[in-house]
């Protein structure tokens, strides 16, 4: 009953096929009823399976991998040093014990200075950079928490007109929100997260399976980090009028990147409006 | 932190919950896939500086099939028992839809996992690398540990049994 080139025609679904295959295939179908309902078949099952429910990786599961790597790392660094140095274990793990710092790499510097004072000074100095530490892991850990069962959005909408106001009563912040369906970035909701003192704005986004928490603060001459992958999970920081965003997960830098820029747009669209209604009024 | 690490964090940690699906599907017996997946990545980040391929997804997942093989093994060294059933409450997602719609997806979400998850082994392997991860029959053929003439023919298999079921599951919920 099932044509001999049923097979090959999964293959074409599947877009397995190289061009001259496929397009024999292409000149079967119209030929041949059953491989037409076998497509049409192939297309429904997938659709269905589009329905299978995205699973995460378990917090828990994720803090393991994390302190497990961690582990293995300190034992190749502690186990570095009183091996003998031959060429096989120094190709096999190049540099490893070299990079790792168990204490901070400027302590053993300062060690003899003795000058507390200009200790004090550089270490301010050295230390700046680092400032972003926190930043981040504040960051991630609020993204984390925020894939916990209920805890994605307290205000669910997908409409600006919800979110936006919301965040006048429950944020320090009010930033942009805009929907951006279109264009795969579509507006799920909104809640408030305290971050470096203040009640951050978190607008929260989905691009296909993944989630994307924007988040949005005042800042005042902070340094924002440079974007980062941090556990898996991207940061993509900007700047944008007085606020300072960050935008988390583990979706693809360019993702993110499109999101930043669409945001931004918005964010221009809107002040020009606010701009010509001025001028409206004086008139 | 390390070179490799940074690496290891940046290409391989992020498919982190696809390696997660993956296992689960392979067994859902609580905490299987916990398990798995952490020996899985430490077992990865390990080879993770002789890793030339271009997929780390396609490398991990091999890895984690590995992972899952050998743990089945000891246990059943370990007690004659056979695994516990497929059948596990599942973490959703929060899905994006209003609620009336959220209640409809979740039956048919439900409905077509215990589905997915009734299918043999062998079947349900392919069919979640292909369906669920997208990835190509080679890396599949890689994965699996089979020819690529039996990725096509169970997956063909596989589909035609799901699809026989889920028009069954509708005509009984109609």
């Amino acid at each position: 009953m099932t044509c001999a080139e049923a097979l090959r025609v999964q293959a074409y679904f599947d877009a397995e096929l190289a061009p001259d295959d496929a397009a024999s295939i292409e000149r079967h179908l119209p030929r041949c009823p059953g491989c037409r309902t076998l497509l049409a078949e192939l297309e429904q099952t997938r659709a269905t399976l589009k329905n299978v429910p995205q699973v995460h990786a378990p917090a828990a599961l994720r803090a393991n991998i994390f302190a497990a790597l961690d582990a293995e790392e300190v034992a190749a660094a502690q186990a570095a040093p009183a091996k003998p140095v031959t060429a096989k274990s120094v190709s096999a793990k190049p540099a490893r014990g070299a990079t790792i710092r168990t204490r901070p790499f400027w302590l053993g510097a300062f060690a003899g200075l003795g000058v507390s004072a200009l200790a004090a000074a550089l270490f301010a100095f050295v230390m700046l950079p680092f400032a972003a530490g926190p930043t981040v892991d504040g960051l991630l850990t609020a993204h984390l928490q925020s894939l916990e069962p209920q805890r994605l959005v307290t205000v669910v909408s997908s409409e600006h007109h919800t979110v936006k106001p919301w965040f006048g009563g429950h944020a320090d912040v009010s930033p942009t929100v805009a929907d951006f369906s279109a264009r795969g970035f579509t507006l799920v909701g909104g809640r408030a997260d305290p971050l470096l003192g203040q009640r951050a704005a978190v607008t929260v986004y989905r691009h296909g399976k993944h989630v994307i928490n924007v988040f949005a603060w005042s800042n005042k001459n902070m340094v924002l980090p440079e974007a980062t992958t941090r556990n898996g999970y991207r940061l993509l920081f900007w700047r944008s009028a007085d606020l300072a965003y960050c935008a988390v997960s583990d979706t693809t830098w360019n993702a993110m990147e499109e999101l930043r820029g669409l945001i931004e747009a918005q964010i221009v669209a809107e002040q020009r409006v606010e701009i010509s209604r001025g001028l409206d009024e004086k008139e | 932190m390390s070179d490799e690490r940074r690496r290891f964090e940046a290409e391989v940690l992020p498919h982190l919950d696809a390696a997660y699906r993956f296992a689960r599907w392979l067994s859902s017996a609580p905490g299987h896939a916990d398990d798995v997946v952490q020996d899985a990545m430490l077992r990865a980040f390990r080879g993770f500086g002789a890793f030339r391929g271009a997929d780390p997804r396609a490398w991990l997942f091999a890895i984690v099939r590995n992972c899952h093989s050998t743990a089945l093994a000891q246990q059943r060294r370990r007690a004659s028992d056979p695994l516990p059933g497929v059948d596990v409450g599942m973490e959703f997602v929060a899905p994006d839809a209003g609620p009336e719609l959220e209640a409809l997806r979740r039956d048919d979400q439900r409905a077509i996992d215990r589905l997915l998850a009734a299918l043999p082994e062998p079947y349900r392997e392919v069919l979640v690398l292909r369906e669920l991860e997208e990835l190509d029959y080679r890396d599949i053929a890689t994965i699996a540990g089979i020819p690529i003439g039996t990725v096509m023919s169970r997956l063909a298999r596989a589909r035609a049994a799901l699809r026989q079921e889920w028009q069954r599951t509708l005509k009984e919920t109609a």
